[in-house]
């Protein structure tokens, strides 16, 4: 970018030497004297009655120094992020096969483990459903009875039921637009549960200091803040005994930000009197993690012959699981994307949150979003193939251009969705001609840019360091680094000068955390403003200490200036002399623009009509974007997350029968390796239009969206099969070819 | 008593036969550089060299390593701090995000490059496709091991 020095540089990680030489210390990492294992002990129900449970046998185990169950932890009250519905240890009832029903704290795992195993509940067991659908007939069993008790919830309800959220959105006359339509086309698709796949499971440790009386935390969690204000209202303690320490977070995906181990490890080093460390092994996290949800939707939508939408109607029905707590507002996104960025005057959405006696669904990476996007852009596929357009030419008409509302009624800013579809078909060569059995998809999303509050503090020292203070607990998407560019670029100090300090949670009132897209965002803007109060500062500094005239100071480029006369003096300089630290802090709070950002992908594949078996041949990537902060950390959120698509569309799948997880291990449960990326081409369209000082936007999440239906269109473009229920296997292009 | 040299460094310790090795090195010996991630062997995460060799430390037991020379990720760089070219170009190429996976990305590499100090692109994969990496889609992986090969030979 033009006039940029920092802004727009690949600049590495400022972080890099401890991540490459294993200094950088996560939660796992850390010990204090007499740290005990905490273990959790998992119901072997879906759906039943907790008779009793006698720990007795296990308490008297040496060696053995806390057991607690539901009836410690109820009095702290349920357990969520915006809905309260999740006891931390089941009470009274199991909701899922894999719940945690009691936990052990002894002096290590082994002992723990085996505590476990000595702790007797008696079941007495309850019809359990699985199906959303049959969750939601009048006979179905009632999850949750007190539903109407629970924080947080808009619905209530008058009769029980199992759903726990509904919304409803109707534009235009759509009867009028289905009898306008010459084709109506209708289809149904179900995407699967997909892990977080992190690889640092859940981890904490938790202090309670006699000393000072105070709860000390080192937690992956990625909203310290938020866990700080939970954890004091369920253990009846201000805030202000609660400290949270920074640690390195080790993968997050939208599985940081929930906090099932919190209240546990809490309530154990409680009754221990010890330190506690819990660790989820993996069979914990895929058992009783937080996937992403089983969705199913079903499209309706009415065409003209020439192409024309006249109505379109989404069912949009997720299968929340046991409960809603691990959802950050209760609910995922899917819905509206499911009715798309397309022109269309007559729309109707509903969408439907289902309790199920199954693993409870989190949120992960633009939650909801991927499972909106495959069943709409496979549909728009089938249609477009149903009136006899292609694909491309069918979304080019009616994908909305600047000034549209959207099939989901929303005016977006800065719409580039048609630029974006041409950039990516000119980039893979999607006209070219293909062998047999090789076929291509298109595929296109939108993300907006998160936003939220942040802190950053810059501050430069007599003795020529310069240190950025931040909140930020780092989960590898690089802000440390971005804010530093930032950092950098006002004040003319390089990047990889500044020492990073990364605070507990003692040092400010509250801060948004690091999820939904928002901390380029955010921090950006801090960072630039707390680089304005230094420059001002610095200015003050050399008026004050060399006698220079106050309104003829300026700072630029690591120097002070004085325009009357020329003289110039660098800030390590000035300081030394001075003597003074310069200590500038901002706190700013970035408001959520109507800008969004388009991205269309093009998958090319090779499928054998013998065995069904799917090779990406090659993929091409095109995103909307502004300025781009640091190409490096760019293209790395852009890889990632076609990863994370790439899994989704092909082969993860957190396969649940009878309500039962069984895929346990990273053996069943198959992510792509090395040997599965195939050639990636990445095409930015940067612009000057973005979000704050320097016209950004986020990345982190759209990358994945689009993949899944972009392979699974490339599918049916080679062997005309359509797979309508994710992953797109070998087995069921096998399947359909024999059909 | 088990003895064995960890990145030069001689210990002896008393430890259970069937304690695993990554527990061991992690939380007795205090080295909490190598990670752990999915305790059956399939991740790479908590990869170490044993004698040279590549292995999965959260599937090894205490008994294995008696008499033998580890090398983990602490003893990758030079003792003065100074990174190996490998480590480098992780840093330079973007070949991590998060960093659990790291320290078993670079450890295997570092076996891969000892081995095959001029890897092919194909080489590199099949070598390397038993360490996950959740964050970077492999890519700036693959480009480091490359820019590091290039640099040493």
């Amino acid at each position: 970018m033009p006039g940029y020095q920092a802004v727009g540089q690949p600049i590495p990680r400022v972080e890099g030497f401890v991540k490459v030489t294993g200094q950088a210390r996560y939660a796992a990492d850390f010990a204090l004297p007499g740290t005990v294992w905490g273990k959790c002990l998992h119901a072997p129900y879906s759906h039943a009655r907790i008779v009793s449970i006698d720990t007795s046998k296990a308490e008297r185990m040496p060696g053995v120094h806390a057991v607690i169950t539901g009836r410690d932890t109820r009095d702290g009250g349920l357990w969520g992020r915006a809905v309260k519905d999740a006891p931390p240890l089941a009470f009274e009832r199991v909701r899922y096969y894999g719940e945690r029903v009691a936990a052990v704290a002894a002096d290590d795992e082994d002992l723990a483990q085996a505590a476990l195993e000595q702790i007797d509940v008696e079941y007495e067991e309850l019809p359990a459903v699985f199906d959303p659908f049959e969750a939601m007939r009048d006979a179905a069993p009632i999850l949750h009875p007190d539903f109407n008790t629970y924080v947080g919830f808009k619905l209530k309800h008058t009769t029980p039921s199992n759903i726990h959220h509904h919304s409803h959105l109707e534009r235009g006359d759509v009867e009028q637009g289905f009898a306008d339509a010459d084709v109506i086309v209708e289809n149904t698709y179900v995407t699967q549960r997909q892990s977080q796949g992190m690889l640092e499971p859940q981890s904490i440790l938790v202090s309670i200091d006699p000393s000072d009386d105070r709860v000390h935390l080192w937690h992956c969690n990625k909203v310290p803040y938020f866990i700080r204000g939970a954890l004091a209202a369920a253990a009846g303690i201000p805030e202000e005994r609660i400290v949270i320490h920074p640690t390195y977070i080790g993968g997050d995906f939208g599985n940081k930000g929930n906090s099932r181990l919190t209240p546990i490890a809490y309530y154990l080093a409680k009754a221990s009197g010890r330190p506690v460390r819990m660790i989820s092994d993996y069979t914990e996290e895929f058992l009783a993690g937080n996937p992403r949800h089983h969705v199913t939707i079903q499209l309706r939508t009415g065409v003209k012959r020439d192409g024309t939408l006249t109505a379109h109607t989404v069912n949009h029905v997720v299968n929340s699981g046991a409960y809603a707590a691990f959802k950050s507002y209760g609910t995922i996104a899917g819905a509206n994307e499911a009715a798309g960025p397309y022109r269309v005057p007559n729309s109707r959405i509903d969408s439907t949150f289902v309790y199920t006696n199954t693993v409870p669904g989190g949120f992960m990476r633009a939650p909801g979003e991927p499972e909106g996007v495959f069943a709409i852009e496979s549909h728009i596929d089938e249609v477009a193939r149903r009136i006899g357009m292609d694909p491309v030419a069918f979304r080019m008409k009616n994908l909305i251009v600047e000034g549209d509302e959207t099939a989901f009624g929303h005016v977006l800013h800065d719409v580039r969705a048609r630029e974006t579809l041409q950039a990516a078909v000119d980039a893979s060569g999607y006209n070219d001609t293909k062998p047999p059995h090789v076929g291509r998809g298109v595929a296109i999303g939108e993300r907006g840019t998160g936003a939220g509050e942040g802190t950053v503090e810059i501050r430069l020292l007599p003795d020529g360091r310069a240190i950025i203070g931040t909140p930020m607990f780092d989960q590898g998407t690089g802000t440390y680094t971005t804010i530093a560019q930032v950092a950098s670029e006002e004040l003319g100090i390089p990047a990889d000068r500044f020492e990073l300090e990364v605070w507990d949670t003692d040092e400010l009132e509250s801060d948004s955390g690091l999820t939904g897209s928002r901390g380029t965002h955010v921090n950006t803007l801090a960072a630039f403003e707390a680089a304005q109060l230094a420059r001002r500062d610095l200015a003050q500094t050399a008026a004050e200490h060399l006698g220079w005239p106050e309104d003829e100071v300026e700072f630029s480029a690591g120097q002070a200036h004085r325009r009357d006369s020329g003289e110039v003096i660098g800030w390590e300089e000035l300081l030394a002399r001075s003597g003074q630290t310069i200590r500038a802090r901002a706190h700013t709070v970035a408001q959520r623009s109507h800008r969004t950002s388009f991205v269309a992908q093009v998958a090319e594949v090779a499928v054998d009509p013998e065995t069904g078996e799917i090779r990406v041949l090659r993929y091409t990537t095109a995103h909307d974007s502004g300025v781009v902060l640091n190409p490096l950390g760019y293209q790395g959120q852009v890889n990632g997350g076609f990863q994370h698509g790439l899994g989704y569309a092909l082969m993860e799948e957190l396969v649940v029968e009878d309500g039962r997880v069984t895929t346990l291990s990273f053996g069943d449960y198959k992510m792509p390796t090395v040997r599965d990326m195939p050639p990636l081409t990445t095409v930015v369209l940067e612009s000057a239009q973005g979000e704050g000082p320097y016209n950004i936007r986020g990345i982190g999440e759209a990358p994945c969206i689009p993949v899944a239906p972009a392979i699974a269109n490339a599918v049916e473009d080679a062997v005309g099969v359509r797979i309508r229920d994710l992953p797109v296997t070998a087995e069921k292009v096998y399947q359909s070819l024999r059909m | 008593m088990l003895r064995f040299k960890i990145n030069g460094k001689d210990y002896e310790v008393a430890a259970a036969n069937h304690r695993k090795v990554v527990d061991l090195i992690r939380y007795d010996l205090g080295l909490t550089g190598t990670k752990e991630a999915c305790g059956v062997g399939v991740c790479g995460v908590c990869s170490i060299l044993l004698n040279g060799r590549l292995v999965s430390s959260c599937i090894m037991l205490a008994c294995q390593v008696d008499g033998a020379e580890i090398t983990t990720i602490e003893g990758i760089a030079a003792p003065d701090g100074e990174l190996t070219p490998l480590q480098r170009s992780f840093i330079d190429c973007g070949g991590f995000q998060c960093g659990i996976c790291t320290p078993g990305q670079i450890i295997a590499a570092t076996a891969l490059l000892a081995e095959t100090p001029s890897p092919t692109e194909e080489q590199i994969k099949e070598w390397m496709m038993g360490n996950l990496c959740r964050c970077t889609g492999y890519y700036q992986i693959v480009d480091a091991i490359q820019s590091a090969a290039e640099q040493v030979a």
